[in-house]
């Protein structure tokens, strides 16, 4: 559906993709995934062949994408991170304005910017102007401008920024839908539970690199960490520490603010292990968890900083 | 008609905006009747009560100047004949605004400033210049003096405000013709504004604009036609003000001057269409070359200073022909002064390929645009 080869774009001596290459398939969900500044913006700009670039390919459909493709752009949809609505235009007409940018047959966009209504959820707002709507319900109507008219293609950058958990919910049930509906989802966004939540491809990228790309578990099982454990534990000394790192399978041990967290390699039983250590050493302990590896550890471990570094 | 008609929708709801595009050339035009007056409008003046004290009357010849006084009587003064104390009583009491001394050499006493002490001073310098004059003649020429005084009444009747084809013009109208071309290149900023919603760079809008499947000059071209309808009427509805309201005579020939009107509309949204698709100009930027396009070409083209047009007429005559506020300037004056349709129709003229050239160049900036930077 996408593919964007060696694609690289410098913003002055600042190198912001660089050769940035990605491969989107038909009827996924791609989630494109890194920090603030990463390029993921730039890229999908570069994709909408509205940024210049300094060297590489983008194509769509198996198209060159260009300022002026026009056929193209009818089966794309694409979500802006800023909310890009009319100020005086109410919701029904924003909708209605923006997708008879692609729908000229008035019965058929009628009926398009129903469902795009509905879809989001803004029934009872449609005689608001965007003013009048709260931060999420905006973000909704910013969607609902892009997808209107049911495209092959849509593009979402960030749309939860600022959103409610309840706004968002409901953007991403959206987008699922969207999927099932038969449209391919280029998603970008640095909130990695809901990259996890909705997309079934992943790449993650930063200095305008694709660090790594593939399915969540791919993702997971590429990294050392198979499990982490969070202890709260009071007034550990440095020596406990040591003692904690040499048991089987932890390979890094961290103690802040009387947290104690253990990364461990995939390996059966190690919450076990550790619980057992810490009995025996006569221990004080709290609260405990051991979770999965999650994107952010995939990150932590490839770039050496958290994601929202 | 789509897009049309959202994008009426949305401009005519920026009541800022619309407000400040009709209503401001309305307060101007407001200011500008109250400012000259309507005695400037070719309407009666009130006449300025004066007293004039004539020093011993008999004893000394003050003959020339009564006789000027008795000539302004009725036209611009109302005279009173008073003793001097009464006199000085009555401009304390604001009775009259000035008084005239009928002495060996005529003087004036005024009580404060404004247009009336104005219009007395004038008055004196007047009578002062001619009488230095004529003296002088008596004294050195004395057989050319009949001579002279036949050129000063030949002079006051060849300074009357007739044009040479019949067409009377009060010098005040052609400001309110000033207003209306200034109102007509004030839709620069309509046009500013409107491009900013096309370009990926500028706004959030013009990305979104920009990636859909609509041409790019079907969109400039809504935009143009829809604020170019919109600012018609804005200067249409100045217009009537000035006509109806103001009740100044702009002229009869309406067709005419509602055709001025339609380019220059159409000449102030390109100006500002163009200006919109600058590239590598902020928004701030845009403004301000905005206002230099409209005020500096105005400047030029006498719209605050008269005889600005006559000076670049002389040293750079190109410019007056390329400069559409010159131009505009040029069509309402083949109107309402030369009575040239020839004229008027090549204004008109250069008016329209300036503007397709404009709306041109704007396309081919905008068009098959990639952004270095959004």
């Amino acid at each position: 559906m996408v593919k964007i080869q060696n694609l690289v774009k410098r913003y002055g001596s600042l190198l912001a993709l660089d050769h940035l290459n990605l491969a989107i398939e038909e009827g996924e969900v791609f989630g494109l995934l890194g920090p603030n500044g990463s390029g993921k913006t730039t890229a999908i700009n570069c994709l909408l062949a509205l940024l210049k670039y300094d060297k590489g390919s983008v194509t769509v459909m198996g198209e060159l994408m260009e300022p002026d493709s026009y056929d193209l752009k009818k089966n794309i949809g694409v979500v802006m991170q800023d909310v890009a609505v009319f100020e005086q235009l109410t919701v029904r007409e924003n909708i209605d304005y923006f997708c008879g940018l692609y729908v000229r047959d008035k019965k058929r966009r009628k009926q398009l910017v129903e469902e795009a209504i509905q879809f989001v959820g803004l029934e009872d707002y449609t005689k608001m102007r965007p003013k009048r709507l709260s931060g999420g319900l905006q973000r909704r109507l910013n969607i609902a401008c892009g997808i209107a008219h049911r495209p092959k293609l849509i593009i979402l950058d960030e749309p939860t920024v600022a959103v409610d958990p309840q706004s968002r919910n409901k953007i991403l049930e959206g987008i699922l839908a969207l999927n099932r509906q038969g449209s391919t989802i280029i998603y970008t966004s640095h909130y990695m539970e809901e990259v996890e939540q909705i997309c079934s491809r992943i790449a993650i990228i930063d200095h305008g690199r694709v660090l790594a790309s593939g399915t969540k578990e791919e993702l997971k099982e590429m990294i050392k960490t198979g499990e982490k454990i969070t202890i709260e534990a009071v007034a550990l000394e440095q020596e406990d520490l040591e003692d904690i790192r040499r048991l089987p399978h932890v390979f890094d041990v961290s103690y802040e603010e009387q947290v104690l967290v253990i990364r461990c390699s995939k390996a059966r039983h190690n919450l076990i292990c550790v619980l057992d250590h810490l009995k025996g050493k006569d221990l004080a302990f709290g609260k405990v968890f051991s979770e999965l590896p999650t994107l952010n550890d995939v990150f932590l471990e490839i770039t050496g900083k958290a994601l929202r570094d | 008609m789509h897009l049309i008609r959202y994008r009426i929708i949305q401009i005519v709801r920026q009541w800022s905006v619309m407000f400040w595009a009709l209503a401001f050339p309305l307060i101007l035009g407001t200011f500008f009747y109250i400012s000259f007056g309507r005695g400037g409008m070719g309407e009666d003046m009130e006449e300025i009560p004066v007293a004039v004290v004539r020093e011993g009357q008999g004893s000394v010849d003050t003959g020339a100047f009564m006789e000027f006084l008795e000539q302004m009587d009725g036209e611009i003064l109302q005279v009173v004949q008073m003793g001097e104390k009464e006199a000085r009583e009555a401009l304390l009491g604001d009775e009259v605004v000035g008084i005239f001394y009928c002495h060996r050499r005529p003087s004036l006493t005024v009580a404060g400033l404004g247009i009336s002490q104005s219009i007395l001073k004038s008055l004196m310098d007047a009578y002062d210049k001619n009488e230095a004059m004529l003296t002088a003649v008596a004294q050195e020429h004395p057989e050319n003096f009949p001579k002279a005084m036949a050129a000063m009444e030949q002079w006051q009747e060849t300074t009357e405000d007739v044009d040479v084809k019949g067409k009377t013009l009060d010098p005040n109208i052609t400001y309110f013709f000033a207003l209306i071309a200034y109102a007509c290149l004030s839709g620069a900023f309509l046009g500013v504004q409107s491009s900013l919603d096309s370009q990926a760079d500028l706004s959030a809008l013009g990305a979104r604009r920009s990636v859909t499947p609509t041409h790019k000059l079907r969109l400039v071209l809504v935009d143009m036609v829809v604020l170019f309808f919109i600012h018609l009427i804005n200067v249409l509805i100045l217009t009537c003000y000035i006509q109806f309201v103001l009740g100044i005579d702009l002229g009869s020939d309406v067709a005419s001057i509602v055709l001025v009107e339609w380019m220059g509309s159409m000449i102030g949204i390109s100006i500002g269409i163009l200006i919109g698709c600058i590239r590598g100009l902020g928004v701030g930027a845009k403004m301000g070359v905005c206002v230099l396009f409209t005020l500096f070409p105005g400047f030029l083209a006498g719209l605050m200073f008269g005889q600005m047009k006559d000076l670049v007429e002389h040293h750079c005559p190109l410019v007056n022909r390329i400069n559409p506020a010159a131009v505009l300037s040029d069509a309402f004056y083949s109107i309402s002064v030369y009575n040239d349709g020839e004229r008027l129709i090549r204004s008109v003229g250069i008016l329209s390929v300036m503007s397709v050239g404009m709306v041109l160049a704007a396309y081919l900036a905008v068009r098959r645009v990639r952004y270095d930077s959004i």
